[in-house]
C-alpha cells in the first residue's frame, strides 16, 4: 500500500476506534441479536412440544418395532414408498424409524416444503407420538429412555419429489447480505461525516497540500472497510458462540441441520459485498464532497440507504423462480443493484452472465463514482457552500 | 536566482465575475515575498490556484517549473491558509503526529514535543484541539506548516488576530524558516511587517499588478512614500 494512503487509513481507523460511539454501535447490534436469540430460546423452551392436529395425515414406518402395531399411523411401507406418499399428498408428514433406532437414536422426517420456512417444528411431533404410543406398551422409565434426546433429520421435498433446501442454502448468503446492510447503515453515514468534516472544520485546505484528494478519500473508504470487518466479527463471533452453546436446543439444532453450504452463492455474495461496499460508500462520499456541512449532508443519507434497501420491499418477487421486469430493473439500477444481485444470488435465480454484467457494472460505477468524488472534493475543498458544476469544468486553454 | 514560483498571464473568472484579469510574477528561491492588496483583490484566490484548489481560467501557475501536486513535487511546501482548521476533536499531539507523518518526518512525536515547548504549549499536548484558544490553535497550525522545513512557505495572514507578544514569536519562527532557506510568500495587511521582512512585493489592484519589485523599487516609483501610504493612496476612497 502507498505510504501516504496507509498513513491516512491508519489515522482515520484509529480516530474512529477511539470513539465510544463506535463501540456503542458495534456492540449494540450483537447485544440485540443475542437478546432476540435468548428470548427465542426461552419462548422455544416453553413451547418445545408441538401439538398433534388430528387433521394432519401422518404415516410412520417403524422398522425398529417400538410402536404398538395397532397404532393407525404405523404403515407397512418402505422409506421410498412413504416418501412418495408425502409427494403425492397422501400424507402430510412421514416418519421413518430405522431398525437401529435404539442405537443411533435417529429418525428421518419427510414433508413437502418449497418455501423458506425455518422453524417447522412438525419434525418434533414424533416425540409426542412416541410418548403417547409407548405409554401403553412400556414403563415410564423405558418411555423416557426411548423418547429422550434423539435426532430428527428433516428432509424437505419439492412437489416433484426432489430434495428441497432452498432455505438451508440461503442462510449463509443471506447473512452476508444482512452484514452488507449493517455496513452501509452504520459506516456509510460515518464515512460521509468524516468527508464533510474536512470541509466544515476547514481542514481540507490545509491537508490537501500534504496529501492528494485521491489518497485522502480512498484512505477514508479503506478505513471504513476495516471498521466494517470489526463490526462483522463483533456480530459473527457472538452469533456463532450462541449457536454452539445452544446447539442442543430444538430450534438451534434445526437451524444447524438446515444450513447447507452453497459455495457458489457464498462466493458470489462475498465478492458482491466487497465491490458493493466501494460503490455505496463512493456514493455517500460524493455527497460528502458536494455538501458544506454535516447537517446538509445528513439529509441525503436516508435516500441513499432507501435506494440500497429498496429491493427488500419486493422480496416475494425476488423469491420467485422466474424473475419479473421489476427484478431485472432493480438488478441493474445503480443504487439497488448490490442488494438485488445479492438477493438473487441468495435465492439461486442469478445466472452467471447476469452476475458478470452486474459485477462489471458495480466495479465500473465504483471507479467512476470514486474518481468523480476525488475530483469534486479537490475542487470543492475550499468551496464552503454547495458544489457548483462550474467548478468541475476544465480550464479554457 | 532560481524562480521557485512562476505565475504567467493568470486569469481567474468565477461565473461572470473576473477576480484576476492578467497577473504575472515570480518568487525567487530563498526570498520573502509580500503579496499585498485590499480584501477581495484576489490574493487568496491566486495562492489557492497556485496550490491547485482552483483551475485557472487561463495562464500558468507553477511551483518549481510545474503545476503543484502534493505527492509529486521536489519542493516541500508549507501552506498556512487564511481559514484556520485542523481536527478539532483530536488531541494537539495527534494532529501534529498525523501531519508530521504525512509530511515525511522521521520522528513526528519528537518534533511535536520540541515545537510545543518552543511555543509554550507543552502542557496542552493531550488536550483536544477544540479546547485551545484561537491563538493557541493558530500556533499549532503554524507548526504544521513549517514542520517539514519547507522550501516554499505560503502564509495567508499569519499574524492575524495575534497579540504583540505572540506576533513577535511567530515572526521569529517564520524568520527561522527563512534562515533555513525557505522562500516565503506572505499575505499581510501589516505594512510594517512587509517593510521589515520582505525582499520584494506585489500590490494587486483591479485584478492586475499595480506595483511589483523590491521594496525600495516600489517606494521609489511612488516618490519614496511608505508602503502604508502607497496602499492608502492606491485604495483610497474604496470601500474594502
Amino acid at each position: 500500500m502507498n505510504k501516504t494512503l496507509w498513513i491516512v487509513t491508519k489515522f482515520e481507523f484509529i480516530r474512529q476506534v477511539k470513539k465510544p460511539s463506535f463501540w456503542a454501535t458495534i456492540l449494540l447490534i450483537p447485544a440485540m441479536v443475542i437478546g432476540v436469540f435468548a428470548i427465542s430460546m426461552l419462548a422455544g423452551g416453553k413451547a418445545a412440544e408441538p401439538t398433534l392436529d388430528e387433521n394432519t395425515k401422518i404415516v410412520i414406518t417403524d422398522e425398529a418395532g417400538i410402536m404398538p402395531k395397532e397404532n393407525p399411523m404405523v404403515a407397512k411401507v418402505s422409506k421410498d414408498e412413504g416418501r412418495k406418499k408425502v409427494v403425492d399428498g397422501e400424507a402430510d408428514l412421514y416418519f421413518y424409524i430405522p431398525a437401529d433406532f435404539k442405537d443411533t437414536k435417529k429418525v428421518e422426517f419427510f414433508h413437502v416444503s418449497e418455501g423458506l420456512e425455518l422453524f417447522n417444528m412438525d419434525g418434533q411431533l414424533i416425540k409426542v407420538i412416541l410418548k403417547q404410543a409407548l405409554s401403553s406398551k412400556y414403563s415410564d422409565i423405558e418411555v423416557a429412555a426411548l423418547t429422550g434426546d434423539f435426532e430428527v433429520t428433516d428432509n424437505k421435498l419439492t412437489k416433484t419429489g426432489a430434495e428441497s433446501n432452498a432455505l438451508g442454502k440461503a442462510i449463509i448468503p443471506g447473512v452476508i447480505l444482512v452484514l452488507f446492510f449493517f455496513f452501509v447503515t452504520l459506516f456509510g453515514g460515518r464515512l460521509l461525516m468524516t468527508v464533510v468534516e474536512e470541509k466544515e472544520n476547514r481542514i481540507s485546505e490545509m491537508i490537501l497540500t500534504s496529501v492528494s484528494a485521491k489518497h485522502l478519500i480512498i484512505g477514508k473508504i479503506i478505513s471504513m472497510m476495516m471498521l466494517g470487518v470489526i463490526q462483522m466479527l463483533a456480530l459473527i463471533i457472538p452469533l456463532a458462540a450462541a449457536l454452539v452453546i445452544y446447539r442442543d436446543n430444538p430450534m438451534v439444532s434445526q437451524i444447524l441441520s438446515t444450513i447447507e453450504i452453497d459455495p457458489l452463492a457464498i462466493t458470489e455474495n462475498i465478492i458482491l459485498f466487497i465491490f458493493s461496499a466501494f460503490l455505496t460508500t463512493g456514493f455517500l462520499t460524493y455527497i460528502g464532497a458536494i455538501t458544506p456541512t454535516a447537517k446538509d449532508a445528513s439529509q441525503f443519507i436516508g435516500p441513499v440507504i432507501i435506494g440500497v434497501v429498496f429491493p427488500l420491499y419486493f422480496m416475494s418477487s425476488f423469491m420467485a423462480t422466474e424473475p419479473n421486469g421489476l427484478v431485472y430493473f432493480l438488478t441493474y439500477f445503480p443504487l439497488s443493484a448490490p442488494t438485488a444481485l445479492m438477493l438473487r444470488s441468495t435465492f439461486g435465480t442469478l445466472t452467471t452472465p447476469e452476475l458478470i454484467i452486474g459485477l462489471a457494472e458495480i466495479i465500473i460505477l465504483s471507479v467512476i463514482v470514486i474518481r468523480f468524488t476525488v475530483r469534486t472534493f479537490q475542487k470543492n475543498a475550499i468551496n464552503f457552500g454547495f458544489a457548483k458544476p462550474k467548478l468541475l469544468t476544465r480550464s479554457k486553454k | 536566482m532560481k524562480n521557485i514560483v512562476e505565475i504567467k498571464n493568470f486569469r481567474m473568472d468565477f461565473g461572470n465575475k473576473t477576480i484576476i484579469k492578467d497577473l504575472s510574477f515570480d518568487v525567487r528561491a530563498g526570498e520573502i515575498f509580500g503579496f499585498l492588496g485590499a480584501n477581495g483583490s484576489g490574493k487568496t484566490t491566486t495562492l489557492r490556484a497556485l496550490l491547485g484548489f482552483y483551475t485557472p481560467t487561463s495562464g500558468e501557475l507553477l511551483i518549481d517549473g510545474k503545476p503543484y501536486d502534493a505527492e509529486d513535487t521536489n519542493v516541500a511546501v508549507g501552506y498556512l491558509p487564511e481559514e484556520r482548521g485542523l481536527y478539532r476533536k483530536e488531541t494537539v499531539m495527534d494532529n501534529l503526529i498525523y501531519f508530521g507523518e504525512l509530511k515525511g518526518l522521521k520522528d513526528p512525536r519528537g518534533w511535536a514535543e520540541k515545537y510545543l515547548k518552543r511555543v509554550k504549549l507543552e502542557d496542552k499536548a493531550d488536550l483536544k484541539l477544540e479546547k485551545l484558544s484561537g491563538g493557541q490553535q493558530q500556533k499549532i497550525q503554524l507548526g504544521v506548516t513549517i514542520m517539514n522545513n519547507p522550501k516554499l512557505l505560503i502564509l495567508d495572514e499569519p499574524t492575524k488576530g495575534f497579540d504583540p507578544m505572540n506576533r513577535r514569536l511567530l515572526m521569529e519562527i517564520i524568520e527561522e524558516a527563512h534562515q533555513k532557506g525557505a522562500a516565503i510568500i506572505m499575505i499581510t495587511h501589516y505594512m510594517d511587517e512587509v517593510e521589515k521582512l520582505c525582499d520584494r512585493a506585489i500590490l494587486l489592484k483591479d485584478g492586475k499588478a499595480h506595483a511589483y519589485g523590491t521594496i525600495s523599487e516600489i517606494k521609489k516609483a511612488h516618490n519614496g512614500k511608505s508602503l502604508e501610504q502607497i496602499f492608502i493612496d492606491v485604495y483610497g476612497g474604496e470601500d474594502e
